[in-house]
């Protein structure tokens, strides 16, 4: 089979296009940076990544009016087909507004309310801990990733607290195994509050994923934290100070792309 | 001369008082001296329009008139290194080549600081939009923002206001560089009463372009005949005299009527402006088409479309009418003069115009994106050396071109103010701990992770070490390069108020030092000279002795392996820094250092790394504590500054980035406000504030007292090694003739300080880790 194509789609606002390009390039599939206006034949890419910034200046909320872009209904007529969807920030923040996360009913189920930490009030850019709460197979961005690991990756958001004013879904979104990271100290342990979770979000959600598997909203940057360089003062980055090539080589968060490919690919 | 068909002023006809009389009415800045000038200098009466042309480029902020002459005769700006020298809106130093490729950092350093005092939000935002602006009309990639601000004491008289002003700098900052994608990478905060009344929000920027692909903010080769295109926000009557604003004594009963001085921010639209620029840029570069390019900052489309214009000895016909304008009705001056944000002005040739008004328009549909946005042909580049601008069928200037851009200068008078400080008597304290924890809880100490963490640090996945964790900033500059770029601001007020000339000294080579604790060549520096009236004698003086010690410092540091200087690539002159009675700002000529490393993969950070390491210091202890934070606590300011030995102190620059390039230190840090031992503290705690490996330390190596010694601010750095690299360390130092002395080793979970077999100082990390993480948090409460 070809290589997989992934357009990441810029729309007017992002800001995260070309770092999120250069992981899915890093990872070993092809790509480019398709603009929102440029939506005629995107049908024909093999998955999609929607990253983070501020599409449409986040005007009535962070992530509507992209939702309502055209390009959407490609990408949700491609996603029922099967073809991945990461919605990274402000891409995940769109792919809860237009209903295809977590998607078990036809509409807006969800969504990402101001952060609530007693540390910054607003938009805060920090290093956190993420920790895989499904086994590899359940997702299409988490083939390499152990069940319980524990994963380096910054967040970097106003809006990333993830509530429901349905009282019943979290339960539903557990059952259905579709909460892929929540929150977690280094060592694993899953503590509700700060700075273990840095916005407050319900249940420590950091990702979800659709009932699928093959479309997830993940909230922290796995592009910002996918090459040993780009870690802060830990020991991973530490053990590699004087060696270029193992600065560039795979930080832990590279697997939700390399896992992106072959998901593609098999 | 050529014609002028819209009215002209009787300036001739008028008395002084007269002449006096008409400028305030219009809110003209310029003297009577100034305007009878302009009358002498067009051969006749001006029009209104050419008046607020000449009251913008004759202002301080744009003319630098009464700087001019001081800076070029006193800043080194020549290197080998140097690719373009502080002439157009960003200056360029050598990175390296890439291949065969050169390539430059491009570099720009501003102050935004009436602006941000009298609307800190909008002031702090709209600083950040323009000095990206200057950095991507050089065709440079924009990768990096830093911000070095100075704000009011914020439990002193003025501390509501003050920390008002704070967060919402800090609030104005976040949201423009958060939205645009460009990492805020380094930035430094001092606090104290001198800036309760004028705050100083200084901006950093950094771009990255092959030398061969350099747009020059003049008119390309053979462009008569070229369009006259500017793009972007469409024109309204914000910052209208924005510049000849920035030039006056901030008056708090003006505060209403300063406001529409001030720009409002759309970062929105800035980010889409930057990506089509880019790909304005690329198809340029594939068709070979040669541009001129400038951002339009103070003077708006006058300033811009002029100068880019005359600097290539052409003139300009420009129809003001065919401006894309967002408010009907706008007199022709303010439609030239607005300092409207997110525009720019290309010099095109016209078989490119089509394509790059079809990348704006429709390609990225500026038009859509921010109503009456978009790129539009304005005018034409002139052979003859004519700046024309024309209003519904109206010629409503037409001067020769360099009247309008020669500008003006001045001889200011200098006098060295009277300044009566004196060291205090203190007596010793008894309570090391206690101390040491104040010093640590002080703002000027403290992390500043609350303001760091608002902005974004980590977009664009440069980053090698973010804010926070090391004495600067570092990130890569080139996709499949392993050059580094470490970027640092320094300047303490406090050593400027008591000696002006050391201060400025003290500022540029603690900015040397922190990029060189991260291993890397400090390359080119970047000088925002923040003080009070010129026109005073005493802040004049000031100004001056702060120029030479910036140039003694890069003139005797030399550029690493050369006796070239470390040029001054880049820079800005903001004057007129005091309240209106009268008081000014703490002398402030904050600098920025751009360092490069071959290999950003050596980087290291000041977290202690293992257990067991030695500690070493270099610099020796001097009782040196004016402008001192230990001062400071105990309510004086002392009148010793640290003095720094030129040749010690590029010896000890470079045996530190020698030592880190061959892998010797596990993390170093330099000695610099709250002296060593908040130097040791900072370097358990690591930018999180999460370190768990202690330190013992020995005052055995010093006969100073245990305060002076542990809170002295003289010039020095301290670092972890391995036992392993101890031997290579000493050969290595003596090599540099510098003193290594061993201060102790890594253990345990707590800090503890020793003289003469006394524990003075005996803190768990924890406490450490409450007092440095809490008071900046106080300070912004």
């Amino acid at each position: 089979m070809k290589n997989p194509n992934i357009a990441v789609i810029y729309f007017p606002g992002n800001n995260c296009e070309e770092e999120s390009l250069r992981a899915v390039l890093a990872s070993g599939m092809d790509g480019r940076i398709v603009r929102w206006n440029e939506r005629k034949g995107i049908e024909k890419y093999d998955g999609f990544v929607i990253p983070g910034g501020w599409a449409y200046e986040d005007r009535i909320r962070a992530g509507v009016i992209a939702a309502k872009d055209p390009v959407f209904k490609v990408i949700k007529a491609e996603a029922e087909n099967g073809k991945p969807v990461l919605g990274i920030c402000n891409g995940a923040q769109a792919l809860v507004e237009c209903g295809m996360i977590p998607g078990l009913k036809d509409k807006v189920e969800m969504a990402l309310a101001p952060n609530i930490n007693p540390f910054i009030s607003g938009y805060y850019c920090t290093w956190v801990c993420v920790k895989s709460n499904e086994d590899r197979d359940r997702c299409a961005f988490t083939k390499f990733t152990e069940k319980d690991e524990v994963i380096p990756i910054p967040i970097a958001h106003g809006e990333g607290r993830f509530v429901t004013k349905d009282a019943e879904l979290i339960q539903k979104l557990a059952k259905n195994r579709q909460i892929i990271f929540q929150y977690s100290a280094k060592d694993g342990k899953i503590e509700e509050s700060f700075p273990t979770n840095p916005n407050g979000a319900i249940y420590n959600i950091a990702a979800i994923c659709s009932k699928k598997g093959n479309v997830m909203a993940i909230m922290p940057h796995p592009e910002r934290a996918s090459f040993i360089r780009q870690l802060p003062d830990i020991e991973l980055k530490n053990n590699s100070i004087g060696d270029a090539r193992a600065m560039e080589s795979p930080a832990p968060a590279m697997n939700v792309f390399v896992s992106m490919k072959k998901y593609i690919v098999n | 001369m050529g014609g002028i068909e819209a009215e002209q002023i009787g300036i001739n006809a008028m008395s002084d008082s007269e002449i006096s009389e008409f400028l305030r009415k219009n809110a003209i800045s310029l003297s009577v001296f100034e305007v009878k000038k302009v009358v002498e200098l067009i051969g006749r009466n001006p029009t209104l329009t050419e008046l607020y042309i000449f009251n913008t480029q004759w202002s301080e902020h744009s003319s630098y008139k009464s700087s001019r002459a001081v800076l070029k005769a006193l800043l080194p700006t020549q290197a080998p290194n140097v690719i373009l020298g502080p002439v157009e809106d960003s200056g360029i130093v050598e990175l390296g080549y890439i291949g065969n490729e050169r390539y430059g950092i491009v570099v720009s350093h501003e102050s935004h600081n009436h602006p941000s005092q009298v609307v800190p939000y909008e002031g702090a935002a709209t600083g950040v939009g323009g000095i990206i602006r200057d950095v991507l009309c050089m065709g440079a990639k924009v990768i990096a923002v830093a911000d070095p601000l100075r704000f009011g004491n914020p439990n002193g008289k003025n501390k509501n206001k003050v920390k008002y002003i704070a967060n919402e700098v800090i609030n104005g900052i976040a949201a423009y560089g958060d939205a645009v994608g460009i990492p805020n990478i380094c930035g430094d905060i001092y606090f104290n009463d001198s800036f309760d009344e004028n705050c100083l929000v200084n901006v950093v920027c950094l771009g990255i372009v092959r030398e061969k692909d350099i747009i020059h903010s003049y008119a390309p080769k053979n462009a008569e005949g070229y369009d006259i295109i500017i793009i972007g926000k469409a024109t309204d009557n914000s910052g209208f005299g924005g510049a000849a604003f920035a030039s006056l004594i901030l008056d708090e009963k003006n505060r209403e009527s300063n406001r529409g001085a001030v720009q409002v921010p759309d970062p929105f639209l800035k980010n889409v402006i930057i990506r089509a620029s880019y790909a304005v840029f690329e198809d340029a570069r594939n068709k070979g088409v040669q541009l001129g390019f400038k951002d339009m900052g103070a003077g708006g489309i006058m300033c811009s479309t002029s100068e880019l214009c005359s600097e290539a000895d052409f003139g300009a016909d420009i129809d003001l009418g065919r401006v894309n304008v967002s408010m009907q009705s706008l007199p022709p001056y303010i439609i030239a003069c607005s300092e409207t944000q997110e525009r720019f002005t290309w010099i095109c040739p016209p078989e490119f115009t089509k394509t790059l008004l079809k990348i704006y328009n429709e390609d990225f549909e500026l038009p859509q994106i921010s109503l009456g946005a978009g790129a539009f042909v304005i005018g034409k580049v002139t052979k003859q050396q004519d700046y024309i601008l024309r209003h519904n069928g109206k010629i409503v200037c037409n001067v020769p071109i360099k009247v309008v851009t020669q500008g003006i200068k001045y001889e200011r008078q200098k006098k060295e103010p009277k300044r009566s400080f004196k060291e205090p008597n203190l007596k010793e304290p008894k309570d090391y701990n206690k101390v040491l924890l104040s010093v640590l809880r002080h703002p000027n100490v403290a992390s500043k992770a609350k303001a760091y963490k608002h902005y974004d640090t980590s977009v664009m996945g440069n980053a090698v070490i973010e804010s926070g964790y090391a004495d600067a900033g570092v990130v890569k500059a080139v996709d499949g390069s392993a050059f580094g770029i470490a970027l640092k601001t320094d300047c303490n007020p406090g050593y400027c108020r008591i000696d002006p000339y050391w201060g400025a000294v003290n500022a540029v080579a603690e900015s040397m030092r922190n990029v060189a604790a991260v291993g890397a060549i400090p390359s080119a520096l970047t000088d925002c000279l923040n003080y009070g009236n010129p026109e005073k004698p005493e802040a004049f003086y000031d100004f001056y002795e702060g120029v030479r010690g910036i140039a003694d410092a890069a003139k005797n540091l030399f550029l690493k392996g050369t006796k070239y200087p470390v040029p001054v690539i880049s820079g800005n002159v903001s004057f007129y820094n005091e309240s209106a009675s009268g008081n000014s700002v703490d002398p402030s000529p904050v600098i920025a250092c751009i360092g490069i490393l071959k290999d950003y993969s050596k980087a290291i950070t000041m977290k202690l790394k293992k257990e067991n390491s030695a500690l070493f210091l270099i610099g020796d202890r001097k009782d040196e504590l004016g402008g001192s934070v230990y001062y400071d606590m105990n309510n004086e300011i002392g009148a010793v500054v640290p003095i720094i030995d030129f040749e010690k102190e590029r010896n000890m620059i470079y045996a530190v980035i020698d030592a880190i390039n061959a892998g010797l230190l596990l993390s170093c840090h330099d000695i610099s406000d709250g002296g060593l031992a908040t130097t040791v503290s900072e370097m358990i705690l690591g930018g999180d504030a999460d370190g768990n490996i202690g330190a013992e330390i020995d005052l055995g190596f010093t006969d100073l007292r245990a305060d002076k010694a542990l809170f002295s601010e003289t010039s020095g750095f301290i670092f972890e090694v391995e036992e392993k690299s101890t031997e290579k360390l000493k050969t290595l130092f003596r090599f540099y003739k510098i003193n290594l002395t061993e201060l102790g080793k890594t253990t345990g979970n707590k800090l503890t300080i020793t003289r003469k077999n006394k524990k003075i100082i005996d803190l768990p990390i924890s406490e450490l880790k409450e007092a440095w993480t809490k008071g900046f948090a106080e300070a912004l409460e």
